[in-house]
């Protein structure tokens, strides 16, 4: 199959992906995954060079966004009884996991590595649509909930970006810029956006994209990843978009409209349905990899800073998807891993999405909205378009 | 009549707006209080990022804010007050869990029938007509 006509069956197949998702109420990004299963595993079709190129970009541009998406001053107000909650729920899953894989499965230190790390996210978007939907995002748990997701999340990155780097002289340079742009970019921002922002060709757009690209350069040189410093610079320009939502929403609409579904279908179009069917007991002892050190390390520090929602604080802190993805998708591209153990990374990231969280939400739904409804019903249209 | 207070439920529906209708008139009749309750349906389940969640939830907030503003005019034209509250959650559940907690004498709402999903599944009218605790109308 042609270039072009890959292109337009995945854009008809991204296009059909949202409808489902509006229809039905479910994530876009995982009604993409599942199409990308479906439409690789149905047409045999191979993954061209345009799209791993426009994934890989996709990815570092979500991880940005995800630091972007950090509220900081709610961060710097429970960081404390947030860091132990953070650091155990990505250290335990990340050790067992690797443990597990490399002692039980037989994969090399780089497989188990890429497994643990894979498997000891926290899912930020999931746990903030829960939150909201409790109406515990106003609560002290709920703040001190998404406050320790960051933490995991950083951890994350910080371990993809450290674990896997194979300096060469170039790491320099890459450190150098990428601490310039950590330093400079809040400070010249808000110049250069006052001066060619708010334009239809969108210069605030691809000045983010320029630097994105440059750090993905230069860290490609280094034999470095270029998450860790985005995620940074997204953090660092947090505060800029949280007073211009506008701009963010931009950003928002380029990646949701082009960008991520390529990624997520990319995602999807690697895993092997067949290689899913033969190892089903090494997916459940993953799945189980990741849940049971989740539990064992953060329900204890739960009930201590989010009684008496603990069960509920450690469900959610069990969920992944979006850094889970990108991870397994690095390991795969880098030839870290092989197809079968993405795919098997990529099933237990999927449902660790949707397991903790269904069972979180039917059985241990905290009935904020009851216990003061007063409080909850006024804000809910009141503070109509108020986001976080 | 021994209605004193009655939960409307709303969704901005044509229906949704007939039970109102109808739970002004009953109110008007009875002298009783009103309260209409909005179920906000569920976010983006699983979402990969917080924008995602973010412009749902924002829409979803516009729009409630609107219906309650507008239930709120009506009401007024009828020379009635009525109390709005919006809450998350799954809407059979919630309409008869407030009415058991609020303690009200009537429960309204309207029947959109959904030939289909009605009889697969139930609609949300059918199944408030079980759980509720006090007499149920439903509006067609």
């Amino acid at each position: 199959m042609s270039d072009i006509a890959i292109a337009a069956l995945l854009v008809a197949t991204i296009l059909i992906a949202s409808t489902i998702s509006i229809e039905i109420g479910l994530s876009v990004a995982l009604i993409e995954l599942l199409a990308g299963v479906i439409v690789g595993n149905t047409f045999d079709l191979r993954v061209p060079s345009w799209l791993t190129f426009i994934g890989s970009f996709a990815g570092v541009l979500l991880t940005f966004q995800a630091g972007a998406e950090v509220d900081v001053p709610q961060f710097r107000r429970e960081w404390k009884a947030s860091v132990s909650i953070g650091f155990v729920s990505f250290f335990a899953p990340f050790a067992v996991v690797g443990l597990l894989a490399r002692y039980g499965l037989g994969w090399n230190r780089r497989e188990s590595e890429i497994g643990g790390l894979a498997l000891s996210t926290t899912s930020l978007a999931v746990v903030y649509a829960v939150l909201v939907e409790t109406g515990l995002n106003r609560a002290l748990v709920g703040k001190r909930l998404m406050s320790a997701t960051f933490v995991t999340d950083i951890a994350t990155v910080a371990g993809l970006t450290v674990l896997f780097v194979k300096p060469t002289l170039w790491i320099v340079p890459f450190v150098v810029v990428s601490l310039a742009l950590i330093v400079g970019l809040p400070k010249t921002s808000p110049w250069f956006f006052g001066r060619y922002g708010n334009r239809v060709i969108e210069p605030e757009i691809k000045l983010v994209f320029a630097v994105l690209f440059l750090l993905m350069w230069l860290g490609g040189r280094a034999n470095s990843q270029a998450v860790l410093p985005a995620f940074i610079l997204g953090l660092v320009m947090s505060d800029h978009y949280a007073r211009h939502r506008i701009e963010q929403e931009r950003l928002r609409v380029v990646a949701f409209a082009f960008l991520t579904p390529f990624f997520f279908l990319k995602g999807g179009m690697s895993v092997s349905a067949g290689a899913l069917w033969a190892n089903l007991g090494i997916l459940a002892i993953l799945f189980a990899g990741k849940m049971v050190p989740k539990f064992a390390g953060v329900y204890p520090l739960a009930r201590r800073y989010t009684a008496p929602h603990a069960t509920f604080t450690t469900l959610l802190m069990s969920t992944g998807l979006t850094f889970g993805t990108i991870t397994s998708l690095y390991g795969l591209n880098a030839g870290i891993i092989d197809r079968t153990k993405f795919s098997l990374l990529i099933a237990v990231v999927v449902l660790s999405a949707i397991v903790p969280t269904a069972i979180a939400q039917r059985f241990f739904r905290p009935h904020v909205e009851l216990e003061d409804a007063a409080s909850l019903a006024a804000p809910a249209t009141a503070q109509a378009g108020a986001s976080r | 009549m021994p209605f004193d207070k009655i939960l409307v439920a709303i969704d901005g529906s044509e229906c949704s707006n007939r039970a109102f209708a109808k739970a002004l008139d009953l109110a008007t009749l009875a002298n009783a209080r009103i309260t209409a309750l909005a179920v906000e349906g569920p976010l983006p389940a699983y979402a990969a990022t917080v924008g995602e969640v973010d412009e749902v939830k924002r829409e979803k907030d516009l729009f409630f804010s609107a219906l309650a503003s507008r239930v709120r005019q009506e009401a007024k034209q009828r020379g009635l007050e009525v109390d709005v509250d919006v809450r998350p959650g799954h809407a059979a559940e919630l309409i008869s869990q407030v009415a058991t907690e609020g303690r009200y004498d009537l429960v309204v709402l309207g029947h959109r029938g959904h030939f289909l999903r009605d009889h697969l599944l139930g609609s949300t009218a059918d199944r408030v007509a079980e759980h509720a605790p006090c007499p149920v109308m439903i509006v067609r």
